[in-house]
């Protein structure tokens, strides 16, 4: 039995990978671990319910979304830009990381995580939403079913959601252009 | 001028007067207009009150009785209709919103003819088309059941019919027309096993309610019972003995389909869940055979394998789009040869519902997503076995424990992931034509 060999082009936090062969079938989890040696994003579950493998999948019309690299097929990204987790803060030219976003800062001073595990996914989920918040405001009184509801699929062992939701409200309340009056 | 006027003031005043009479008159005689009289007191004993809750789920009244969310059986669910929309009643003994003040009789009038105690028509989203089959003995079992519960103080819905859908009175006619003594078999049978599957099917799980095609004024059509039918999003398939065969159903699938919500051809999702969950589960194990055996008849017809694709065709759309989008979003989870995950993911191949001729369900699933649910692990639970396991979980004090405790029946025990597996419609056609293409 031969196992169909399909090419695979990606940019992932801006750089482009590939054209490379991909076993046909293989998670894209797989091919961010043991093919480009990208091993920030989280296997968890592996059926897609933790969220912890979650990637953004940045559209052509500026929008972005969370997808789980666990369960979708590595062909679904042919052509498609990603950032992981390994693209979050910002680096210099020789890759050493200068600033930490501003979810990666507000998860650490509130201590937000233990184990860490899932925190790529809920670094994700968070970026995905401030900048969600960026083009369409919410007003102030909703951030907090806002942030409920970005963050809902994503499931922490160690902590109880507390500490993790408390820091995205904040940078969200904190960074101007995020929310308007009214609730 | 003025003892004219006062004159027609006089005339027309008579004319009022008499109007509301007569329409008083004619109320009473139309409808009994009873909503006072005193609290229904019922002493049954307590084997009546357990067969009244067995037969009370058997016919699975809780699914719409209950509201989301809501107090078991104290009503609330609206039902969205092309007329408008009605809303489930309390059914709890309250006196002023539930049926406290109701008699057996009153309680047998709507189950039997479609009557409200006061006198009103009920409409036919209650179930009485399919209950009027019940025996008298078993409604009254239901009845003492029900009267025994706590009552609740939930106020009923107004219901929101359209003109003229909104006169009650108009049922009376449909009735006339619509409302039978008994349904049609849907298979052949003659075996005790088989009369009391249909009793079980036709009356008491009111089946064909959904599984039934409807006509242009709502009512069955009778002589395409169990055919199929789209009442909501998801459409109740073709539960004929015919259909269920073309789709691989066997009595033993199901059995465990009906009794745990999952059988080797798919699982339950969209409104039969509550079904199974609410009802069917409960059933005896004889019960469950019963409802196999009326449903494909005393001589079931052979279930149909799945043909095996043509492989010239499989290998002609080895590179196509569908087959492309299946493994980028459904083989993750249902698997590259579509044998999903045992006891998580459904299988797609020889999957009941990508075998049914209408793809409607199929894409109301990838639309959708069919959510994450509980199955029940263990059915006919004694409540010995629930206090043992209550005991073992809370450290021996466990006296004071009933099964209601635990939320036997109300699907409790099994607090599973709350995670939506919903996919994106991105590539939803693609992935159709995937599950042709790989000859699921």
């Amino acid at each position: 039995m031969t196992i169909p060999i399909r090419p695979l082009t990606v940019t992932i936090n801006g750089r482009q990978h590939g054209p490379m062969d991909v076993p046909e079938g293989l998670m894209m989890i797989d091919v961010l671990h043991e093919m480009l040696g990208l091993t920030g994003s989280r296997l968890g579950c592996g059926i897609g319910i933790c969220h912890a493998c979650v990637v953004i999948w940045d559209r052509d019309d500026q929008t972005s979304e969370e997808v789980r690299t666990c369960i979708t097929g590595a062909g679904f990204f042919d052509g498609k830009r990603i950032r992981t987790i390994e693209g979050t803060a910002q680096t210099d030219e020789r890759g050493e990381i200068v600033a930490l976003s501003p979810v990666q800062q507000a998860f650490l001073d509130q201590f937000s995580f233990q184990c860490g595990y899932c925190t790529p996914g809920f670094v994700n989920a968070a970026t995905v939403l401030v900048e969600r918040l960026k083009r369409a405001p919410v007003p102030r009184g909703e951030v907090q079913a806002t942030v409920a509801a970005a963050l809902e699929t994503h499931i922490c062992r160690c902590t109880g959601y507390v500490r993790y939701y408390q820091a995205v409200r904040d940078v969200i309340l904190t960074t101007p252009g995020l929310t308007r009056d009214g609730t | 001028m003025r003892v004219r006027r006062r004159r027609t003031f006089l005339i027309a005043a008579a004319i009022a007067i008499a109007a509301v009479a007569a329409a008083a008159f004619a109320m009473r005689n139309l409808l009994s207009g009873r909503t006072g009289g005193p609290m229904q007191v019922v002493s049954a004993p307590p084997d009546v009150v357990a067969r009244g809750k067995y037969l009370a789920e058997a016919a699975d009244c809780a699914a719409c009785h209950t509201a989301p969310g809501g107090t078991p059986l104290a009503g609330g669910l609206p039902m969205p209709s092309g007329y408008g929309t009605i809303y489930a009643t309390n059914i709890t003994p309250d006196p002023d919103n539930g049926i406290g003040r109701w008699s057996a009789d009153d309680f047998w009038r709507a189950l039997h003819d479609g009557v409200r105690r006061d006198g009103q028509q009920l409409y036919p989203a209650m179930p009485y088309t399919s209950y009027r089959g019940m025996t008298r003995a078993d409604a009254d079992a239901i009845y003492a059941y029900l009267m025994q519960m706590r009552p609740m103080k939930v106020a009923n819905r107004r219901t929101e019919l359209n003109f003229p859908f909104n006169i009650r009175l108009g049922m009376a006619g449909w009735n006339l027309l619509f409302l039978h003594d008994s349904l049609p078999a849907v298979s052949v049978g003659s075996s005790p096993a088989w009369q009391r599957g249909r009793y079980l099917v036709n009356v008491l799980g009111h089946c064909g309610e959904c599984h039934t095609p409807r006509g242009i004024v709502g009512e069955m059509e009778l002589s395409r019972s169990f055919t199929g039918f789209a009442l909501g999003r998801v459409a109740a398939p073709d539960i004929t003995p015919a259909g269920l065969a073309a789709r691989g159903w066997t009595a033993a699938a199901l059995v465990a389909f009906l009794g745990r919500g999952l059988a080797r051809q798919g699982s339950a999702f969209g409104d039969m869940h509550p079904v199974i969950m609410l009802s069917t589960r409960n059933l005896t194990p004889a019960d469950l055979d019963a409802v196999a055996t009326y449903l494909l008849g005393d001589s079931p017809p052979a279930p149909t394998s799945l043909a095996a694709p043509d492989p010239a065709e499989v290998a002609a759309d080895a590179n196509g789009a569908g087959r492309i989008s299946y493994v980028a979003l459904c083989a993750g989870c249902h698997g590259l040869e579509g044998n999903g995950m045992p006891n998580t993911v459904v299988a797609m191949r020889n999957n009941s519902t990508l075998r049914l001729a209408d793809p409607r369900n199929l894409i109301v699933a990838m639309l959708d997503g069919i959510g994450a649910e509980n199955f029940p692990h263990r059915q006919h639970a004694s409540d010995a076995w629930l206090r043992r396991q209550a005991k073992r979980r809370r450290g021996g004090r466990a006296r004071e424990l009933s099964a209601r405790h635990l939320g036997r029946g109300e699907g409790r025990r099994d607090s599973g992931c709350r995670a939506s597996l919903a996919l994106r419609p991105c590539g939803l056609t693609d992935a159709l034509e995937g599950t042709t293409a790989l000859g699921y």
